[in-house]
């Protein structure tokens, strides 16, 4: 589904990405995990299509596409999704007209109609549901005012409503109690199929024991520097980085 | 240099006004003798004047339409070039009456509003000097008027008309009044509509105001003043809306004149193509214990031009003053201009007083974040600049309302033509 090849961005001057390289295919959840500044938002961003992060080398491809060369709201028709790390509050557009709006232009994409106004409301209510959020935050500003919590559960409603193919988390259970990090798992363990993908951003383990990845990743000086299976991530989780050659502190 | 008395057209002041209010008119007209028609180097005029044009060139002749001011519901008083049209309403509590119908003692009331006492008012001045007639509201002590008052402000035809509105709150009373400003189809033919409303709240009472300004024919021009007197713990709030014309301007006079009275002015503006739209509105803090909140947001497109002057005059009596202003631009083109000023003295030490104002374009990372989920560019800078202002316009205690700008707004600034 995803094929990235030496992979190589900067932001602002600054060379984060050094040559990254990661293949998903649909059906597999991948862990990406790795000190603080290491540059996994910045992956997330690149592939999200952000504008402010410059890709100076290699290429990616969404499922034989060249996605470096699509818009930002094309990637999003083509079903990716980013969850943000630090989802952007937007007070006067409501959480519902944002994403009927969203929707549509999805639907328009595939050639499809626009949704009709019982059949959205009817979903929005189900989805705000799923993640344990009152309904009146359908018509809040988006993220408008929203806690940590209530905005990462933003994020995943957003990402259930729309189906993404390939879905990004990035560091959705950062500052998360139990409860909330419940619920972002069981909205990707639902959208989990084996037409559809996810990567994972994540500091902490924790995320893991929820969301079994069949991957796990080291990303170090922006590059993958270890990848494996599940295990990889306990075995992170009781040593650091450290027995990696990685100076944690001086990264963070 | 043009003398404002250059507009007058009226030779002296109607015959069925009161004696008071005629002498008042009259003691006007003198003193337009002094006043100058504003240039851009008049203060409070530095960035609207040129827009002033050949004002002095509009005729006298003001022919009122046939048929325009159709009655349409009870709650509803029509002004229409300065003519009390209809007059009759039915909200139990509220009584309407025109200036010629006032006793000396309602007449004197009129000439202590606010505006009727704000000499550095050119056109507010003008309009004291000229009006023929106007429309007197009280609303009895402690009413609490259950319909709102609709006041529809007409103007047609080519020439200035002059309106004038004074509205009373007994103790404890309260009212909703919703101002309209319209326009005739002028057919380009040139106008000047000149409105002055004076509000005087007694003890407790509450008063909410919405006033709209909505037309946008390029010959159309339009001077107002709103004025406030708040006596002890009344409340009073407000929620504007003006869209450009060549020539807009809105003097919002708020006077804090006993302890523990409080008002929230909320204000949107839009201009387009090579439109203007002049805020200039004033909270006198005269009274101890008193709290003024003001929030105007303003967006800015083509050509077009905004002003934003916030004064807040916080006098040496009045402690424990909490104010806070509040003024939001949004520019969405290079050659649009926006001048925001914050005006602020303040003589008493124990008060807080926090103001802002801000002149902006669009946030990058709220266009891009509704792009990743696959929202159009247009779209996103369209949702965002719409989103902007509905954050007041929502704040509209009459639904109803809220949802007839929002319409609006929404067909104004979508980029989609
Ligand atoms: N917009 C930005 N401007 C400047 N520096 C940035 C920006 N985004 C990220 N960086 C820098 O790039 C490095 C990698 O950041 P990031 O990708 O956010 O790491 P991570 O998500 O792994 O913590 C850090 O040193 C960070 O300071
Ligand atoms: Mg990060």
């Amino acid at each position: 589904m995803l094929s990235i090849s030496n992979l190589q961005a900067s932001v602002e001057d600054k060379q984060i990405l050094t040559g990254l390289n990661l293949e998903v295919k649909a059906g597999e959840v991948h862990a990406i995990m790795g000190p603080n500044g290491s540059g996994k938002s910045t992956l997330s961003q690149v592939l999200a299509g952000n504008e402010a992060y410059e890709v100076n080398g290699g290429s990616v491809s969404l499922e034989g596409n060249d996605l470096l060369d699509m818009s930002t709201e094309d990637r999003a028709r083509e079903g990716v999704f980013l969850a943000f790390q630090y989802p952007v509050e937007i007070p006067g557009v409501s959480n519902l007209q944002f994403m009927k709006t969203a929707i549509n232009n999805i639907r328009q994409h595939r050639g499809q109609d626009e949704i009709n106004a019982a059949e959205f409301m009817k979903l929005a209510k189900q989805k705000i549901q799923q993640v344990n959020l009152d309904p009146s935050f359908l018509k809040r500003g988006v993220n408008e005012g929203f806690s940590g919590g209530e905005k990462k559960r933003n994020e995943i409603m957003q990402m259930l409503m729309l189906e993404p193919k390939l879905a990004i988390l990035d560091e959705t259970d950062s500052g998360l109690d139990i409860d909330a990090l419940r619920v972002v798992a069981d909205g990707v363990n639902a959208l989990r199929s084996p037409d559809r993908a996810v990567i994972m951003v994540t500091h902490y383990q924790r995320l893991l024991d929820y969301i079994v990845p069949d991957y796990v990743h080291v990303l170090a000086n922006g590059k993958i520097i270890k990848s494996g299976g599940k295990e990889l991530a306990l075995e992170l989780e009781e040593r650091g980085y450290g027995w990696l050659g990685i100076d944690e502190k001086a990264k963070a | 240099m043009t003398r404002l008395n250059a507009l007058l057209r009226g030779s002296e002041p109607a015959a069925s006004l009161p004696s008071s209010l005629k002498d008042f008119q009259l003691t006007k007209r003198k003193a337009l003798d002094t006043v100058l028609l504003p240039t851009r180097k008049t203060e409070n005029w530095k960035y609207s004047a040129k827009r002033l044009g050949d004002i002095n060139g509009l005729p006298a002749d003001l022919k009122t339409s046939s048929g325009l001011a159709e009655k349409t519901d009870p709650n509803t008083v029509i002004i229409e070039n300065g003519q009390v049209a209809h007059s009759d309403i039915g909200i139990a509590g509220v009584t309407l009456k025109t200036f010629d119908m006032l006793s000396e003692d309602e007449a004197k009331v009129v000439m202590q509003g606010v505006i009727a006492r704000s000499d550095d008012l050119q056109f507010a001045q003008l309009n004291h000097a000229e009006f023929s007639n106007g429309v007197f509201v009280s609303v009895a002590d402690h009413t609490q008027a259950e319909q709102a008052l609709r006041i529809i402000i007409r103007h047609s035809g080519q020439g200035i008309s002059y309106s004038r509105v004074f509205i009373t709150l007994g103790k404890l009373a309260s009212l909703t009044v919703i101002e309209e400003l319209s326009f005739d189809d002028l057919g380009g033919a040139s106008a000047l509509l000149n409105s002055v409303t004076d509000c005087t709240l007694s003890a407790g009472a509450r008063m909410q105001y919405i006033r709209s300004d909505m037309d946008q024919q390029a010959q159309s021009k339009v001077i107002g003043a709103t004025g406030v007197v708040q006596n002890r713990d009344s409340f009073f709030e407000s929620h504007c809306l003006g869209l450009g014309t060549h020539l807009d301007r809105h003097d919002f006079r708020i006077e804090m004149a006993e302890p523990g009275a409080e008002c929230n002015l909320n204000g949107v503006c839009v201009t387009q193509q090579q439109q203007h739209y002049d805020n200039h509105t004033s909270i006198e803090h005269i009274a101890p214990n008193c709290q003024s909140n003001e929030s105007y947001r303003c967006i800015a497109g083509d050509q077009s031009q905004i002003v934003f002057n916030g004064r807040i005059h916080i006098h040496r009596d009045a402690q424990k003053t909490l104010g806070s202003m509040s003024n939001k631009n949004l520019l969405l083109s290079n050659g649009a201009e926006i001048d925001s000023k914050p005006e602020l003295e303040i003589y008493a030490d124990d008060v807080k007083c926090a103001h802002g104002t801000t002149i902006g374009q669009l946030d990058e990372q709220e266009i891009y974040y509704l792009k990743t989920r696959g929202i159009k560019d247009e779209q996103a800078r369209q949702m965002l600049t719409l989103g902007f202002v509905l954050e007041l316009v929502r704040a509209n205690p009459i639904a109803e309302i809220a949802e007839q700008w929002e319409d609006k707004l929404a067909s104004l600034l979508s980029f989609e033509q």
